[in-house]
């Protein structure tokens, strides 16, 4: 068998490449040249999050701070009129320009920027990450049972989903955040809920497309139980859809996160590049380097997530395009 | 058709119900109410709990869920919204009052966007896979991913550091009252998010007219010997604009109350800063009501969009 197959194919005989990921990686990256350099931005901002401490040089909550060198410690008033700093022990490097010692400068408490812009990737990715999955297992599980078995608990989904699309999203998301103690937890949980409704419709019309397939058709017609025709059929069938749904809403769930710090309601007690960009708003023509490489971050992953989302549609199902 | 209008205004109904009564449960899951919010943070010796309850009672919010539900959905049938907790006046006059301001800006917004993106959409579809097409492309995706707040803070930057315009605004005007002014104060907000709302626009008519332009219709305009731009002008770009319509009611329709951002960081006294200050202020009836007309509005548009549609392609049956 071995020998009459190998010719026919055309492979050459002892192919360097057989690890099977790698070998649909470089046939990704050669069919979608953009979804592939976004794979290795995406890649290198996991590599980033993880090893943060490493490559941030510094720690995100350090305050940076050096003597004074005109210290007083009782100054007069016209002491203190000269130098208002003259009565504090220390000085807060707040406000440093980019230099050699803070690549990115610092902010007005002296934090290092830097390292704060690197932190800032565990938050953006684990909001990413972490919403679409939520968004898409809950979407999978009540598009599926509302494609295949319809009936009364699909008409009430169906409401349910249409009210929800009807509410605007950033406010249904405002008021979740609200609901228990902002923590990253709870983000993303609100974040992931707010994503189900558009989950569900995708899956929805993707089981009832599979469903009116004749291989469904024969596979009833021979017997088979709801149960196999679920497992084996539907689910599988659909499953390119639901990496679809998964890697698409990614970019925007990122974006959400950094509008809601934005607006003050965001996670507390993390690194948020929204409430960085915030922070530095104040004081943008003066100190524009709190805004800019915060905002230039979001602005990378949300392209890198899009561009990767848009690859990975174009390669399952180029049908998708452009809906 | 008419059974089908019948039938999408019935579940409209519905889904308003549900929406009704999702608003109406959601505000009060928040944590603390008007009365406590009021005292938040200001720990006077003079607020007291029966300070605090007696401000409740004067709002009606120490009565049973149940009776203010069902007291909500009474006033929502003869369409009283009630009176905002915050300024005691009715819902419908606050609406009355940030409602131009949201339209204003919503209009500048769709007219920048759609007049970036039909020309844009065009020439990237025209120029497949050609350098235009990418570099478009790929402006659109950074416009769709820069989130607008900073490209907001960027753009207010340049035009202070350059002193590009001069930017001169006293009080709220309005295009009515002092258009020069309102004009200025709605430009950054407008291009901004003009900005940031082409991208959709502009995939959906390059998708479309892609489709279009392999139909047998257009090898026919062509092999009569019409020009390109006749051939895409006035037989392509007809039918791919139809989807780019429905786009254009929804965003519309949306822009009224999704505008939060902008509307917060440029101090407009619109629909979306009203919703996300009643949310902070837990104001219910404010926010209820705002969020039941915009709804409205948006499924209302909804329907609309769906029955004109019919009307302009004959190959969409209704049903």
């Amino acid at each position: 068998m071995a020998e009459a197959t190998a010719p026919i194919l055309g492979k050459p005989e002892g192919r360097a490449l057989s690890i099977p990921g790698l070998r649909w990686l470089i046939s990704f990256s050669r069919r979608k040249p953009l979804g592939g350099i976004a794979l290795v931005i995406v890649v290198l901002l996991v590599v980033t999050a993880i090893f943060a401490p490493f490559i941030a040089r510094y720690d995100p909550d350090f305050i940076f701070k050096r003597e004074n060198p005109v210290y007083e410690a009782n100054p007069s008033f016209a002491q203190l009129a000269a130098n208002p700093d003259i009565g504090s022990p220390v000085i807060v490097d707040s406000f440093e320009t980019p230099n050699p010692t803070h690549w990115f400068g610092t902010d007005k408490v002296g934090h290092d920027i830097y390292a704060r812009v690197v932190h800032g990737t565990r938050l953006s990715l684990i909001v990413g990450l972490g919403a679409s999955a939520i968004a898409v297992s809950i979407g999978l599980l009540i598009g599926v049972v509302s494609g295949f078995y319809r009936g009364w608990f699909d008409i009430i989904m169906q409401r349910l989903i249409d009210a929800l699309q009807a509410f605007p999203g950033l406010v249904l998301l405002l008021l979740l955040v609200q609901v228990a103690e902002p923590s990253v937890r709870n983000t993303v949980i609100a974040m992931g809920v707010i994503g189900v409704p558009t989950v569900t419709r995708i899956i929805r019309s993707s089981t009832l497309v599979v469903q009116s397939t004749d291989y469904v058709e024969a596979a009833r017609s021979i017997g088979a139980t709801n149960n196999r025709i679920l497992w084996r059929h539907i689910i599988p069938n659909i499953f390119s859809v639901v990496l679809i749904a998964f890697s698409i809403g990614i970019g925007a769930y990122i974006i959400f996160e950094a509008t809601i710090s934005f607006l003050g309601v965001g996670p507390r007690g993390v690194v948020s590049w929204g409430k960085m960009v915030q922070e530095g708003r104040g004081s943008l023509d003066l100190h524009p380097w709190l805004t800019v490489f915060a905002g230039m971050a979001i602005a990378i992953v949300v392209i890198a997530f899009n561009f990767l989302g848009d690859a990975v549609r174009d390669v399952l199902d180029p049908r998708l395009r452009g809906h | 058709m008419g059974t089908y209008i019948l039938r999408r205004l019935i579940l409209n109904i519905i889904v308003l119900w549900l929406v009704a009564t999702m608003v109406f449960l959601s505000i009060r899951v928040l944590p603390g109410n008007y009365a406590s919010q009021q005292f938040a943070g200001a720990n006077l010796g003079g607020v007291t709990p029966e300070a605090i309850a007696q401000a409740e009672k004067a709002l009606g919010l120490d009565k049973p869920v149940g009776e203010q539900y069902v007291n909500f959905m009474g006033d929502l049938l003869t369409l009283d919204l009630g009176e905002s907790f915050r300024t005691r006046k009715s819902t419908w006059s606050e609406l009355a009052t940030a409602l131009p301001y949201s339209l204003e800006l919503g209009l500048f917004i769709v007219l920048v966007g759609f007049s970036v993106a039909i020309p844009v959409g065009v020439v990237s579809a025209v120029k497949q896979d050609l350098a235009p097409d990418y570099i478009l492309r790929a402006i659109a995706i950074t416009a769709l991913a820069a989130p607008v707040f900073w490209t907001a803070s960027i753009a207010v930057l340049f035009v202070l550091k350059w002193d590009l315009i001069q930017i001169n605004v006293t009080g709220q005007p309005h295009y009515w009252t002092d258009p020069w002014s309102a004009f200025q104060w709605y430009l950054i907000p407008g291009v901004v998010g003009g900005f940031a709302s082409t991208a959709t626009v502009m995939r959906l008519l390059r998708s479309e007219l892609l489709e279009v332009l392999r139909q047998d219709y257009v090898r026919t305009a062509r092999a009569k010997g019409l020009t390109e731009r006749a051939v895409i002008m006035r037989h392509a770009m007809r039918n791919a604009f139809l989807p780019v319509l429905t786009v254009m009611g929804l965003t519309l329709a949306t822009l009224i109350s999704s505008q939060i951002v902008l509307e917060q960081m440029f101090n407009i006294p619109g629909v979306g800063r009203m919703l996300f200050r009643s949310i902070s202020l837990r104001d219910y009836p404010l926010f209820q009501g705002l969020v039941i007309v915009t709804t409205f509005v948006i499924v209302t548009t909804n329907l609309a969009v769906d029955v004109l549609y019919g009307f302009l392609d004959p190959r969409v049956r209704l049903s």
